[in-house]
């Protein structure tokens, strides 16, 4: 952790690397295991890689969705404030699993035929509108957290306060937010679990299929549970390494 | 009012400004016309609405009712108006609030870059000449929090000067520094006033404004009492309160 605080640029690009290398070569040490895994590894990299392009996907979309839900509830206009309260309490109060059941049956039914999205697309929306929902009450806390001087400076310096929000208020909030978002994101690559429910193919439904044709299933959740490990020790010390990133200038 | 006054070009006219929070009355009817070049120093009794008065300035506070005018244009609530006042009048706050994330140098570059739309390249080298002159430029590459109080409030003046405002208001520039990081920023404030730039200071410092303002205001509940030059009104003092008020200062000077 300390190595990551001194160099966080270094330890951001070798998370990073470290993750790609990781999805691309996977398959050839989980080839050499003996069965079931050895037979299945090519199964187990392609649900790996399914599970982090749903993970970066979702994630990334609800981000911008925290963003913009956390704001619309700081908004002085009601009608802006209404909506983001309406959606946060909807989303947090329903089982993600019946949101992810919901995109995938009902919307369909709702748009034209020549609108319909794939089961991955569903997935991904679901998970990100869920995401957003709790990265907006990380982001609300984060812009409350900046202190009211720094607004002032930077409106009476002459800067638009759309301005001041991306320079000044929006980096400054990150610093506070970044810990919680990174808390989401990790709970974000288990929750993507759940889309297996709708035939995405993803990490824990290869599991599945596979312990189904060998009846080995300690094995096959095990190698399962250990990728998962890793791919949620990258994610956090790419937020790690990034938060230090952030946190130059602050008070200790 | 000293006798020269008509023949300078006056750059804030403020007309009956009045202004309420809440119950209370904070300003009351206040009338003033400060000139170009001229430097002003506000003195008064905590709550007596001199940093309101200050604030409403650049609308930090929004009067309730009467008029502002700076440079010819009126304070409201229009936004392009407001945009072209604050671009000429620069704040220096007691608390400095220089932006905590950025280095010193992005500082003092970020307002030429975003509102005056300078080159990042130009923008640095003028902040760098700014910095030298209130002798910092060794500290560009840090951040504020590495910096003692009174070089964050010189690096709060660069800032504002980066600007190239007509007006600089000062709110209680030296009230959060300890004693002896005062005089650093008085030194920089002093060299400034002999640069012809219009200075509002609201102080404490009685040294400063005697030795420095060509006029003194003296507030106390919501209005003006006393608007007259340093040395009449430390010599002689009209009201009873400005009286009272300097015995209690008086062995700050």
């Amino acid at each position: 952790m300390n190595w990551t605080k001194q160099h966080p640029g270094l330890a951001m690009f070798a998370a990073m690397i470290g993750l790609l290398l990781f999805l691309w070569g996977m398959a050839v040490p989980l080839s050499w295991a003996p069965d079931p895994i050895g037979q299945a590894a090519q199964q187990f990299a392609e649900g790996t890689r399914m599970t982090v392009l749903l993970t970066l996907i979702s994630g990334s979309a609800g981000v911008v969705l925290g963003v913009l839900a956390g704001l619309g509830k700081l908004s002085s206009v009601p009608p802006l404030r209404w909506i983001s309260e309406f959606y946060v309490w909807l989303i947090r109060g329903t089982p993600l699993l019946l949101q992810i059941l919901f995109v995938w049956l009902a919307v369909p039914t709702l748009l034209p035929d020549s609108m319909q999205i794939s089961d991955f697309a569903c997935a991904a929306i679901a998970l990100a509108l869920n995401i957003g929902a709790y990265n907006a009450e990380c982001v609300r806390a984060g812009i409350l957290a900046v202190p009211h001087g720094q607004v002032e400076a930077a409106r009476a310096l002459g800067l638009s306060p759309f301005q001041t929000f991306v320079d000044i208020t929006l980096p400054q909030s990150m610093r506070v937010a970044l810990p919680a978002l990174a808390n989401n994101l990790a709970s974000l690559v288990k929750d993507s679990s759940l889309a297996y429910a709708i035939s995405v193919v993803e990490l824990t439904m290869v599991g599945y299929r596979v312990q189904a044709e060998s009846y080995q299933p300690i094995p096959v959740f095990v190698t399962i549970a250990v990728i998962y490990l890793i791919l949620t020790t990258a994610f956090t010390s790419l937020t790690a390494a990034l938060e230090s990133q952030l946190d130059v200038g602050r008070k200790r | 009012m000293t006798s020269t006054s008509s023949s300078l070009k006056p750059i804030i006219e403020a007309r009956d400004v009045d202004k309420h929070f809440g119950a209370f009355h904070a300003l009351k009817k206040v009338n003033a016309t400060f000139y170009e070049g001229q430097v002003t120093a506000i003195i008064g009794p905590s709550g007596s609405g001199k940093s309101t008065f200050l604030r409403t300035l650049n609308r930090l506070e929004t009067h309730d009712t009467g008029s502002i005018k700076v440079d010819g244009i009126e304070l409201n609530d229009d936004l392009k108006n407001l945009d072209a006042i604050r671009r000429e009048v620069g704040m220096v706050f007691q608390s400095f609030n220089l932006f905590s994330h950025l280095s010193i140098l992005r500082n003092v570059a970020l307002a030429p870059i975003r509102v005056r739309k300078m080159s990042k390249e130009a923008a640095e080298a003028k902040a760098l000449a700014l910095l030298e002159r209130v002798g910092l430029k060794n500290q560009a590459e840090k951040y504020p929090v590495q910096l003692s109080g009174g070089q964050q409030q010189r690096v709060a003046i660069a800032r504002a000067l980066a600007m190239d405002p007509k007006v600089l208001l000062f709110d209680e520039p030296t009230s959060a520094l300890d004693p002896e990081m005062v005089n650093e920023v008085l030194a920089v404030m002093r060299e400034l006033a002999h640069t012809g730039i219009t200075m509002l200071v609201v102080t404490h410092e009685m040294g400063f404004a005697r030795e420095v303002a060509d006029r003194l205001i003296f507030f106390d509940h919501g209005t003006i009492l006393e608007d007259s030059s340093p040395a009449e009104f430390f010599s002689n003092p009209k009201h009873d309160r400005a009286k009272a008020f300097l015995t209690q200062v008086r062995h700050g000077f």
